[in-house]
Parts: structure tokens; C-alpha cells; sequence
């Protein structure tokens, strides 16, 4: 049997197996089926709820967009600027770092009590949420630039803004991409923590209806779609990803 | 002028404006730094919330527990996938679909199988530390230079041998980094199950705080926290350091 | 077996798996080496000579023969008796020079005061011992070998097996590797299996050189060279050598180059 072959023939045992004994444990009665539903309740869960998750989750993901165009189109644009400028790099990056680091969750409260309830809130945060990974990686690629490229470009009598256009932007390529493909995941993780939060529509506040209605199915069946739909997403732009960086072998 | 005393000036710049900001805004939403500071001597002084140490303790408890989770979890988790190659390949392209996967879509199926209480914020905390954990291991393991390992072998040594005295050492410096980070997403985790719902631990004062429109006890609090986890961080960075003069 | 014989390589055969088809790396090679020689393998690039090497000191199966040490089949590395050092000296970066010298017989359980000063009193000939506490990275290339065979030469094996350890050196370090360890060999009495591409190398240090075929890698021819040392390399003997053994290897190069 070839490597791959094993290797699919294992997962798919494993997570058939997994299925398996997880339906086999509930119907047994060997944890309560209130907290945890068996797969084939599950199922039918997701049947009983599927209109209201679909536009909740169109709901999030419109949210999601509005945040990681904004967060993309700021945290390029600031990376660059700061990783370019030196004077501001050198003033502004330990500052830049420490909000980065520093759990985002503690402002929510405060955007709340200035936003209200609702999609304001959920934009921001999620804007906030997906911005500081991106500008970090941004500045980063920025500074990594191969000084010998920039010195050679120059020595070819380059002026700086074409510096910028032909050796500085086609180099941080990649890691910019690499930032997108980051900060999506930020971006949905902070749209979902408000509607969480303060959420009046939207797949966070839906899971949190379902968690607190003690509706386990339901609850199962929304979390599982979430997933899968990140999942997608992520793959998504991944193969984009590739596409865009296929000279690179 | 230093880069120093320009940093300093734009610090002092931003609480200035903030003061400014505050004192023609809504006072209840945008406390000034005037008002911050005498509610943050209140906190410490315990008037406001008499009960902070309580809280304080149990959220860094949670956090330690939750740690230790992670670490283990990772650490098992990612020699297994990184020594036994078949499950590596197997599992190892599961693990990432589910690094995509927004961690806190999990938190209300914890909140509902866990309750309120502080298992809800361990599990929500291992989940998030467990990650940068078991991929420091994958990638450490990987950057291991496949020479030495026939280098060894070469002297004979046997492959408890080769692990001890020629993976481990070529991989602590990456596993240090995933271990630091590991305690900050756990740190993050617990404190982000503590706001979204709990009875007690230091997020569940700010959501109090923040419910009653007591702004600048919600500063203090935000503030107390911050110096937790910023501790939390010395702290592990200093084990890196230890760490790393110990293998050079 | 004679008394004077240590190693016996009969008849082994090699073949590797690769992503384009199966490649012979060495078919039918047999061969004798004596004991104290300075036994030197030469061939182009492809010819299997490494994998001969890694044979002997059993970190490759053969697929068919066998290598005899001292009458007993080698089945995997044996420490006690076959030392190797590589082309890429892999040393380990975390331990300084005196600590990686040490590694062989930390690996076999010697204890700690004993091998300190195994090691310490090996950094002298090796001429290290300035730099006992140094660690690789603050080396030069020629450093870092030097400590490698010293990894080698302090588990004292019988046999040492060096495939191309000069090859990524310098051509005036080469050289001057290329006398210290003639040096080293002299003094220590092992048996060498030296691995090279260079000429110079296997005419200036050998007792024995064998010439490999392309691949498949087969035995060629073998020459004595019943010299003293040190060599004088402008000798008539050597010169009329040097011409035998470069149109012996010309040939073998030429359709290795051809194949590539």
C-alpha cells in the first residue's frame, strides 16, 4: 500500500471511529445527552436550524469583510509607511509591539459603551482584531528587505520612489500575502467575540442563544458550520496564495 | 533628541489628548486619566472591589492550569505526530484545518457542557495554548539537522540517545518560543471565557464594572489585569532567556 | 583471513530506490585492507565510493556480500572498532570544541572526569587547545574537522573512515590537513579508509590507492605505492603515477560527466 493510500485509509478509520464510538457512548447513556449530543442528533440539529445559521452566518461574514477590508487595506499601507520611514519604525515600534501582544478583549467592554450593541461594534473590534498582525508582519518584511537589493537598485541610479515600486513592494510580496491569509482568521475571530459579547445578530450571538437555551444539537450543528466555513475560507486563500505566487517555485 | 525622550513625549502627548477628549465628552464613557488613576488607587487599595484578591487568584489559577494543559497536551500531541512519521501525515493536516478554525466558535459548546465556573476558562485556555505548542514541536523537530543525527547514530548512540543529546538540544530554542507563546494565548483564552460569561475571576469585575457604567473602576481593572499578564510574560521570557545560556 | 588483514569487503552490492528508477550504487566490489594501511579510495562523482565507505562502518546494509571485521560481519556502527568522519563535520552547535570531542564516549558511557581528559589531552596534537571552550560557531572550517576527527579519534576505533573530509576546505588548508593528519596517522597506528576526488591527496598521503568505475561502481584497478613519507611529490615515481592514475580515473570521470 503506498504512503498515501495508508495515510487517507487512516484518517478516514480514525474519524469514522471517532463518530462511531461518539454515537455508541450517548446512546448508552454514558454521558448525558443534554450536554453532549450524539452525531445523529447533530444532524438532525442542523436541519432544524439551518435557515436562521445561514443568515446569521452571512450576517458575520458581511461583517468579517467590512472589518478585513478595512483592517487589510490599513494595516498594509501602515506597515509599509512604518517599516520604510526609519525614524518612525524606530520611535513607534515598541508601541506598535505592545499593543499587539496585549489581549484586545479588555478595550471590548469600553468600543461597547461608545458603539452600542450590534454591527458598529463588531466592525471595529473586528478591525482592531485583524489590523495589529498584519502591520506587525508588514513592517517586518519591510525591514527584511535585502539591503544588497536596495543598494544595487540605487547604484543603478533608482530614485526612491522607484526603489519603493520595483525592488521594496515585489519583495515583501509574500509576506504580505502570508499577513492577508493571518488576519482573515483575526478579523472573523473579533466579529464573532462581539457578537458573542453584545451581539444582536449574527452566527456568535446565535451560538450564544443556543449554549444558553441549552440546546446542545443546535449549538453542535452552528459551531460545526462555522468551522467548515472557516476552514474554506482559509483554503481559499491559500490557493489564491499559490496562484499569485507561482514564480516562485 | 533621543528616541527615548520622543517616545516619552508621544506618550505623554496621547494622555494628554485623552484627558482632553474625556473632559469634553460623555465623562461616563471616556474617563480621563485624571479620573483613572484615583479609581485605580481605590482598586488597590480594595474599597471598590474588596474581593479583587480573590479574583485575581482565581483567574491566575486558571491561567496556570490551563498552562499546564497546554503544555503537556502540546508537548504529547506534538511528539507523537513529529516522531511517528504515519501519524504525523495523518493527523497533522487535521490539526491545521483546525488552527483555521476561529478558536472561540468552541467557547459556548464549553460554556454549555462546563457551566460559568472556572472549567469552562481552563478549557477555553488550553484549547488556545495547546496550538502554538504542538507547532513549535512539529517545527522544531523539523529544523533538526538530519547530519548530526547520523553523526550519532554513527557513535553508536541508540535512539533514546540520539532524542536526549541531539534533538532536544538542536530544537529548544523553537520550543522555547512556542512555550512562551503558548502562555500568552492561554493567558488570552482565559481571560476572553472570563469576559463572555463568568461568576467570578477578573474578567467577570470588568463585565460588573462595565455594567453598572463604573468606566474608570473598569480602567483600574483593565489595568490590574494588564500588569498580570504583562508579569505572566517577564516571566516566561526570562525562563528563555535561562534556557537559552543553557544550550547556547 | 591473514593476520595482517582487517577489513574484508566481499563481493557487496548496493542499489538505491529513487523517484526516477533504481540506480546501482556499487555492484561486486571486493576488497582487502590491511591492518596500519592508509588505504585511499578514488573514483568520479557517483561512483559509490561513499557508499562503500558507509558499508564498512555499517550505517548502510548491503544488498548482497558482506564486510568483515576481523573475521566478524559488520551488522551496524561499532564505535569500538570504526570511527567516521564526514564531509560536513557535524559538530553539534550547542557543545563547545572539548564537548564534542568527547561525544563518543559520552555516547558509550565513560564517565565524565575520564573523558574530559581524553578529550583535553587529544586538543594538543590537534592543535586546539586554545580553543577547547570555543564553540563551533566561532571556528574555521579546518577547526571544526580537526575536531571532528578528534570526535573520532578519541573513542579509539581500530579503524578510521573519512569520506572527503577535506572536501570543503581551501586548497592551502587542504594541504596542510593533508600533513597533519599523515602526522596523527603515523603516531596513532590506525588503519584509514580515506574517501577523495583529489589526486594530489591520494598520491601525498596513501599507502594504497584503489580506483573506482563510474557507476555502477566497480574496482578498477588498485596501486601500491610503497613510498615514505613525507612524499616528494617532484620524484620521478610520483609524477609517472600521478599520469597512470589520472588516465585510469580521466576515463571513469568522462562517463560519469556523460551520464550526468
Amino acid at each position: 500500500m503506498s504512503a498515501t493510500v495508508r495515510v487517507r485509509a487512516l484518517q478516514a478509520v480514525s474519524v469514522l471511529t471517532l463518530l462511531g464510538v461518539w454515537e455508541a457512548v450517548v446512546r448508552l447513556r454514558l454521558v448525558d445527552p443534554l450536554f453532549v449530543p450524539a452525531p445523529s442528533a447533530v444532524i438532525r440539529g442542523f436541519g432544524a436550524i439551518a435557515p436562521t445559521a445561514m443568515s446569521a452566518l452571512g450576517d458575520t461574514l458581511l461583517k468579517t469583510a467590512i472589518a478585513y477590508v478595512l483592517a487589510a487595506v490599513l494595516g498594509v499601507t501602515g506597515g509599509i509607511v512604518i517599516g520604510s520611514v526609519r525614524s518612525l519604525h524606530d520611535t513607534l515600534h515598541p508601541f506598535v509591539g505592545a499593543v499587539y501582544g496585549l489581549p484586545k478583549i479588555l478595550v471590548l467592554p469600553w468600543i461597547v459603551l461608545m458603539l452600542g450593541f450590534g454591527t458598529a461594534p463588531a466592525i471595529a473590534y473586528g478591525t482592531i482584531h485583524g489590523l495589529f498582525p498584519i502591520l506587525v508582519l508588514v513592517m517586518g518584511a519591510v525591514r527584511d528587505v535585502d539591503r544588497t537589493l536596495l543598494t544595487v537598485a540605487r547604484s543603478y541610479g533608482a530614485r526612491p520612489w522607484q526603489v519603493y515600486v520595483k525592488v521594496i513592494l515585489p519583495a515583501i510580496v509574500p509576506s504580505v500575502l502570508a499577513s492577508l491569509r493571518l488576519g482573515i482568521v483575526f478579523c472573523l475571530l473579533g466579529v464573532l467575540i462581539v457578537e458573542m459579547f453584545a451581539g444582536v445578530r449574527g452566527m456568535g450571538s446565535v451560538m450564544g442563544g443556543l449554549a444558553n437555551g441549552f440546546r446542545a444539537p443546535e449549538l453542535f450543528a452552528a459551531t460545526g458550520l462555522v468551522s467548515v466555513a472557516s476552514i474554506a475560507i482559509v483554503l481559499g486563500l491559500d490557493h489564491l496564495n499559490e496562484k499569485l505566487s507561482r514564480w516562485r517555485g | 533628541m533621543t528616541i527615548l525622550a520622543i517616545r516619552a513625549l508621544i506618550l505623554l502627548a496621547i494622555l494628554a489628548l485623552w484627558e482632553i477628549a474625556a473632559r469634553v465628552g460623555n465623562p461616563l464613557i471616556y474617563v480621563p486619566p485624571s479620573a483613572a488613576l484615583p479609581a485605580l488607587a481605590e482598586l488597590v487599595r480594595l474599597r471598590s472591589y474588596p474581593d479583587l484578591p480573590e479574583h485575581l487568584l482565581l483567574t491566575a489559577q486558571e491561567i496556570v492550569v490551563a498552562y499546564g494543559l497546554a503544555v503537556g497536551g502540546g508537548l504529547a500531541v506534538g511528539f507523537g505526530l513529529g516522531l511517528y512519521r504515519v501519524l504525523g501525515r495523518a493527523y497533522g493536516p487535521i490539526l491545521a484545518a483546525l488552527y483555521a478554525v476561529p478558536s472561540v466558535v468552541w467557547y459556548p459548546s464549553l460554556m454549555l457542557f462546563f457551566g460559568l465556573d472556572a472549567a469552562s476558562k481552563i478549557a477555553f485556555g488550553f484549547l488556545l495554548g495547546f496550538f502554538p505548542v504542538t507547532l513549535a514541536v512539529l517545527a522544531g523537530i523539523r529544523q533538526v539537522n538530519a547530519h548530526l543525527v547520523t553523526v550519532a547514530r554513527s557513535f553508536g548512540a541508540s535512539s533514546v540517545t540520539v532524542f536526549t543529546k541531539v534533538m532536544v538540544p538542536g530544537m529548544l530554542f523553537t520550543l522555547m518560543g512556542g512555550l512562551r507563546t503558548g502562555l500568552a494565548l492561554a493567558v488570552i483564552g482565559v481571560i476572553v471565557g472570563e469576559i463572555l460569561g463568568s461568576k467570578s475571576g477578573m474578567g467577570s469585575l470588568i463585565n460588573h464594572a462595565y455594567g453598572l457604567f463604573r468606566t474608570a473602576d473598569y480602567v483600574a481593572l483593565v489595568i490590574v489585569t494588564l500588569v498580570l499578564i504583562i508579569a505572566s510574560d517577564a516571566a516566561a521570557s526570562l525562563v528563555e532567556r535561562r534556557a537559552r545560556r543553557w544550550t547556547a | 583471513m591473514s593476520a595482517v588483514e582487517l577489513i574484508r569487503i566481499e563481493g557487496v552490492s548496493k542499489r538505491y530506490e529513487t523517484t526516477s528508477g533504481a540506480v546501482d550504487a556499487v555492484r561486486d566490489v571486493s576488497l582487502a585492507v590491511r591492518r596500519g594501511e592508509f588505504c585511499t579510495i578514488i573514483g568520479p562523482s557517483g561512483c559509490g565510493k561513499s557508499t562503500l565507505l558507509a558499508m564498512v562502518g555499517g550505517l548502510v546494509q548491503p544488498d548482497a556480500g558482506r564486510v568483515l571485521i576481523e573475521t566478524q560481519p559488520v551488522s551496524g556502527p561499532d564505535p569500538k572498532r570504526v570511527a567516521t568522519v564526514f564531509q560536513d563535520p557535524g559538530l553539534f552547535p550547542w557543545r563547545t570544541a572539548v564537548e564534542n570531542v568527547e561525544f563518543g564516549l559520552e555516547v558509550q558511557g565513560v564517565d565524565g572526569k575520564r573523558r574530559r581528559a581524553v578529550a583535553t589531552e587529544l586538543l594538543g596534537p590537534l592543535g586546539l587547545r586554545r580553543f577547547a571552550e570555543k564553540y563551533p560557531r566561532e571556528l574555521s572550517g579546518g577547526m571544526r574537522q580537526r575536531v571532528a576527527i578528534g570526535r573520532a579519534l578519541a573513542v579509539d576505533a581500530q579503524i578510521l573512515l573519512m569520506d572527503e573530509p577535506f572536501g570543503a576546505l581551501d586548497e592551502q588548508t587542504r594541504m596542510l590537513m593533508g600533513e597533519w593528519l599523515l602526522d596523527i596517522w603515523r603516531r596513532t597506528e590506525r588503519t584509514v579508509i580515506f574517501v577523495t576526488h583529489s589526486l594530489h591527496e591520494a598520491l601525498a598521503l596513501s599507502s594504497r590507492v584503489v580506483v573506482m568505475t563510474a557507476r555502477p561502481g566497480r574496482i578498477k584497478s588498485v596501486i601500491e605505492l610503497p613510498y615514505g613519507y613525507p612524499r616528494l611529490m617532484e620524484s620521478a615515481e610520483i609524477v609517472t603515477l600521478r599520469a597512470k592514475l589520472w588516465s585510469e580515473i580521466r576515463d571513469e570521470s568522462l562517463r560519469a560527466m556523460g551520464e550526468a
